[in-house]
């Protein structure tokens, strides 16, 4: 039993669905559903399958490698089916059969959970799913992204593959998880964990992330008017992650809080209605 | 004939089923009532996979009967009763022979009629209609839509079965095509099942892994958790929203009970429920007032032989209190006086400042309530909580189980030796949450909660936020009903309005605006909140109103004057007095001017006997409407009707003599002034009023 067992295994069960396998995109999000695969694809009318493993940081959840089972980075697999199928909870719970759970032995359950992400104007109506308590997948139907009505409905899956392996092998710590057969998560993250914590929390250069952030703002601004949207939006994703990593050097107050967030926002939305009407012209 | 209808969804919120089902049932009686469709005995039952009704409906309308008028009696028949041209006319039209004609008798006298009987249509009809329309009418919190369903609803519709006398009745709702079959436990019997009839429904249900009563299931649930708790001589701690939420969440309840270790339970009973609460949905288990290393918890599954749901919800437990424990180390380290100097560094509100500044405003205005309510013992410590209250956002607690904000700093507060004036105060200072949430215990704590929310209120609206209709990004109007809910309940006696002139004082020079428009626009926001809470207690709305319109200067004072109307509503003396204010008021209304009165220009008996009525009832009732007892005032009041009534039968208001008419008008003022002390009773609706 391994993660890399675990990808492989989903990896072949969502293309035996008609799933494109995406690879991981190659900037810094805080989750699977912030990359262009999920965020311009289900903006338009066409129908869209992909399934991807997406790191994903969140530097404010770091804990220097000594938290078991929090991480400033973790691994998301990430399933965005348009439009959603209407036996897709089934499809869901055949994915975790599929792993070698047996349901019949544990108390699953689809657990009020809607998501939101205010940074992309993206909302979403669905669960937390709980597999004995231990919270494994996020599914939501979004219904809205970059502040537009998605239709038709994409439902989204994201597995939390740490906590499902941990599932899994019946571990307490993550860092104790098998990667392959003879590398553990220890071994790959460990170190990297304990830097970036400290890069998160106490060195990252406050004044030199404002200043960036301001001008990936201002730059992201120039890219939408030149109706160059997929570098737009890469530059976006840019300031979500300068905004985490000043949110975890503790230098955003609540206000500034609102008010970089609406930054950004504005920009998605704008890329979001240019993106679309593209769509309706041609 | 028995109706079932079954909505079967992708798991629903428990709120959404409740009022699911409730406006299921309402909307298909409105439907039956508007077709004539006689019913008896509906019924609704809901799991978090599906909304039910069941019914005992009529096979068909009832029979429409409808007269149609034709020519009178007279002139259609002769004395002998041959039928002349008007009725044979007539009876054409219609298509009826001469002899299918009824005499009806109207206001006008015997006229000839044709009496036409439609036919009832089948229920069924009526229901292949109706029922599409009724489902896709029903509305949730949040809706939302999915797939290519032009449908927007609770979570996705599935399937929906419907049978009317032991047939499936066929339409569509949205994609879905109803059907003949529903299906059991989603994981644990997941098969079709074709019921006939409600008691089938419910067997084979039941045989598939699910009880469709919630009733059942809550009691279900009670009862194991009795029998797992029975060796231990314990109990749940109780949280009725919890097991109602549970009661819905399951469709085959099984009750796990899991241990923790006893090292966890050092930290605090609220840190502790919170964690198993939140997340995992468990329960405290309690030993009279102990907590014990156990939690209770409900899976959706018909047993759990191999114990690994115990043993799961375990590991997951752990691992979270484990961290709760790491926190409340962590954040011992740390003095609150200490992380309350960090609070500069928070920004509470951009134009408003950080919550450094916050704090210096909340001491000053907590030592304003604590001087006003006579606690002047309080100050120090009122001050030292409000000093201390918004440290614990600082804290990793807060930032993990962000609903305990305000307990968490009360109970570090209490670590660290303050005395219970002090960490009390700060662990209740949120409260009340809802109108339905405790108001704080501790007195301290209920002027921290006031001072605390006013200064939120006082601050966006002095700023020139707007609140209106769903939007109220600051949660002003539940602050707004929070700090009505305390004074009313703590009995506060306290001049609103003076507090509202302090609050704005506080914060000086930070607001732009002209500071009596912001007091105007304040105490207009909290009339319409106490309004608010007044009406949703189930008082009439004219004498709220009238209760309100005075001012809420004294919002406990207002609350008796309300009390006050609505005790006496049914008294004899209530409406005539209402009508002679109205009339008293009817007469001042265009005369701007006030008058004084000079008791030597009544020449009138009339209008002397009225002055010195009213002089003895003003001296009687100033101290009443001082002590609050606006019942005992009102009842005074009603004394001076009969001295008005001759009043106004005998004497001449608006007298040639200017003088005679001033000083008429005067004691009329005088008089309306008095009422308006104890209601505008102009705002009340008199039944019998012209």
């Amino acid at each position: 039993m391994s993660i890399q067992n675990l990808i492989m295994n989903l990896q072949k069960f969502w293309a035996a669905q008609g799933c494109y396998l995406a690879q991981s995109y190659d900037l810094e999000v805080g989750a699977g559903t912030m990359t262009p695969d999920t965020f311009f694809r289900v903006l338009d009318k066409r129908p869209w399958k992909v399934a991807y493993v997406q790191p994903s940081r969140r530097p404010t959840d770091g804990r220097f490698g000594l938290n078991p089972h929090r991480v400033q980075k973790h691994f998301q697999y990430q399933v965005i089916m348009k439009p959603s199928p209407s036996n897709i909870q089934d499809l869901y719970l055949k994915s975790l059969t599929s792993l070698g759970i047996s349901l019949h032995d544990h108390d699953l359950r689809f657990d009020e959970d809607n998501w939101e992400s205010p940074t992309i104007g993206a909302w979403g109506v669905g669960w937390q799913v709980l597999l004995d308590g231990l919270e494994i997948t996020q599914f939501t139907y979004f219904q809205q992204a970059g502040g537009i009505d998605t239709f038709p409905v994409p439902v989204e899956i994201t597995y939390g593959l740490e906590r499902l392996e941990m599932f899994l092998e019946g571990k307490d710590n993550l860092y104790d998880l098998n990667w392959s057969d003879d590398v553990t998560y220890r071994d790959l993250r460990f170190v990297e964990e304990s830097e970036f914590s400290e890069y998160n929390f106490n060195q990252a250069d406050v004044k030199l992330l404002k200043k960036s952030f301001d001008m990936n703002i201002r730059e992201g601004q120039k890219m939408i008017d030149k109706d160059l949207l997929l570098p737009a939006y890469d530059i976006c994703l840019k300031c979500s992650h300068l905004f985490n990593l000043l949110d975890s050097r503790g230098a955003i107050s609540v206000t500034e809080r609102v008010k970089m967030i609406s930054q950004i926002r504005i920009l998605v939305n704008q890329i979001a209605e240019q993106y679309t009407s593209r769509e309706e012209t041609a | 004939m028995e109706f079932i209808l079954e909505i079967n969804t992708e798991e629903m919120p428990s709120s959404h089923i409740k009022s699911g089902l409730s406006q299921l049932e309402d909307k298909l009686k409105e439907a039956l009532r508007s077709s004539s469709i006689s019913f008896s005995r509906i019924n609704s039952y809901g799991t978090c996979r599906r909304l039910v009704v069941v019914g005992n409906f009529a096979p068909e309308q009832k029979d429409r009967v409808e007269d149609i008028i034709g020519p009178p009696k007279i002139a259609a028949f002769d004395e002998d009763g041959i039928p002349k041209a008007a009725a044979v006319g007539f009876a054409n039209k219609h298509g009826l022979s001469v002899e299918k004609l009824v005499v009806l008798k109207t206001e006008r006298g015997e006229y000839v009629g044709a009496r036409k009987i439609t036919k009832g249509v089948p229920t069924e009809d009526i229901l292949k209609e109706s029922l599409p329309k009724i489902i896709a009418s029903l509305s949730f919190p949040k809706m939302m839509r999915w797939g290519e369903n032009p449908l927007r609803f609770s979570r996705p519709i599935q399937n929906v079965l419907c049978i009317f006398g032991e047939n499936p009745i066929s339409f569509r709702v949205g994609e879905v095509a109803s059907s003949d079959f529903t299906t059991g436990h989603k994981i644990f019997s997941p098969k079709k099942i074709r019921p006939k009839n409600f008691s089938e429904y419910r067997k084979a249900l039941a045989e598939h892994h699910v009880v469709v009563e919630q009733d059942k299931r809550k009691h279900m649930i009670l009862k194991q958790i009795e029998k797992k708790l029975l060796s231990l001589g314990a109990q749940i701690y109780p949280d009725e929203e919890l097991l109602d939420k549970l009661s819905f969440d399951v469709e085959s309840p099984h009750v796990i009970l899991g241990q923790f270790p006893e090292e966890y339970l050092k930290l605090p009973l609220e840190v502790l429920s919170t964690a198993m609460k939140e997340g995992q949905n468990l329960f405290s288990v309690v030993k009279g007032k102990k907590q014990l290393p156990y939690f209770i918890g409900v899976a959706d599954v018909p047993k759990d032989s191999k114990t690994l749901i115990q043993t799961g919800n375990q590991r997951v437990l752990k691992a979270r209190l484990e961290d709760a424990k790491f926190f409340w180390a962590q954040d011992l380290k740390i003095k609150l006086l200490k992380r309350a100097e960090e609070l500069d560094r928070v920004i509470y509100q951009e134009k408003l400042g950080s919550y450094e500044d916050k704090t210096q405003r909340l001491k000053k205005i907590v030592v304003y309530l604590a001087h006003k309510l006579e606690a002047k013992g309080e100050k120090k410590s009122v001050a030292e909580a409000a000093e201390l209250c918004k440290a614990d956002l600082l804290t990793e607690m807060v930032r993990e189980f962000p609903t305990l904000q305000g307990q968490v700093g009360g109970l570090y507060a209490r670590e660290e030796g303050y005395l219970a004036n002090v960490w009390k105060a700060i662990y209740e200072h949120y409260q009340p949450l809802s109108m339905d949430d405790a108001v704080p215990s501790s007195f301290n704590g209920a002027i921290l909660s006031i001072g605390d929310k006013l200064d939120s209120i006082v601050g966006a609206i002095g700023i020139g936020m707007e609140v209106s209709g769903s939007k109220d990004p600051f949660g002003l109007r539940r602050n707004a009903q929070g700090i009505c809910k305390i004074i009313l309940e703590k009995k506060i006696d306290l001049a609103f309005s003076r507090l509202v002139d302090k609050v704005i004082a506080v914060y000086g020079e930070v607001f732009e605006k002209d500071k009596e428009d912001i007091k105007k626009r304040c105490l207009e926001f909290f009339r319409g909140r106490l309004q608010h809470i007044f009406e949703s207690q189930g008082f009439r709305y004219d004498l709220v109103n009238a209760a309100i319109s005075p001012g809420i200067d004294n919002i406990y004072y207002t609350y008796l004057r309300l009390k006050a109307l609505d005790s006496l509503k049914e008294s004899a003396h209530f409406e005539p007095m209402i009508l002679i204010a109205k009339r008293v008021n009817n007469i001042l209304r265009n005369q701007p001017q006030i008058y004084k009165i000079n008791s030597e220009l009544f020449f009138e008996k009339e209008e002397r006997e009225l002055y010195t009525t009213f002089t003895i009832i003003r001296d009687n009732t100033i101290n009443m409407i001082a002590e609050g007892d606006f019942t005992k005032a009102q009842r005074m009041l009603f004394r001076i009707r009969s001295s008005i009534n001759t009043f106004f039968d005998h004497v001449m208001v608006m007298a040639d003599d200017k003088r005679l008419k001033r000083n008429r008008l005067a004691l009329l003022q005088a008089i309306s002034k008095l009422l308006n002390e104890i209601a505008d009773y102009s705002q009340i609706v008199v039944s019998d009023q012209s």
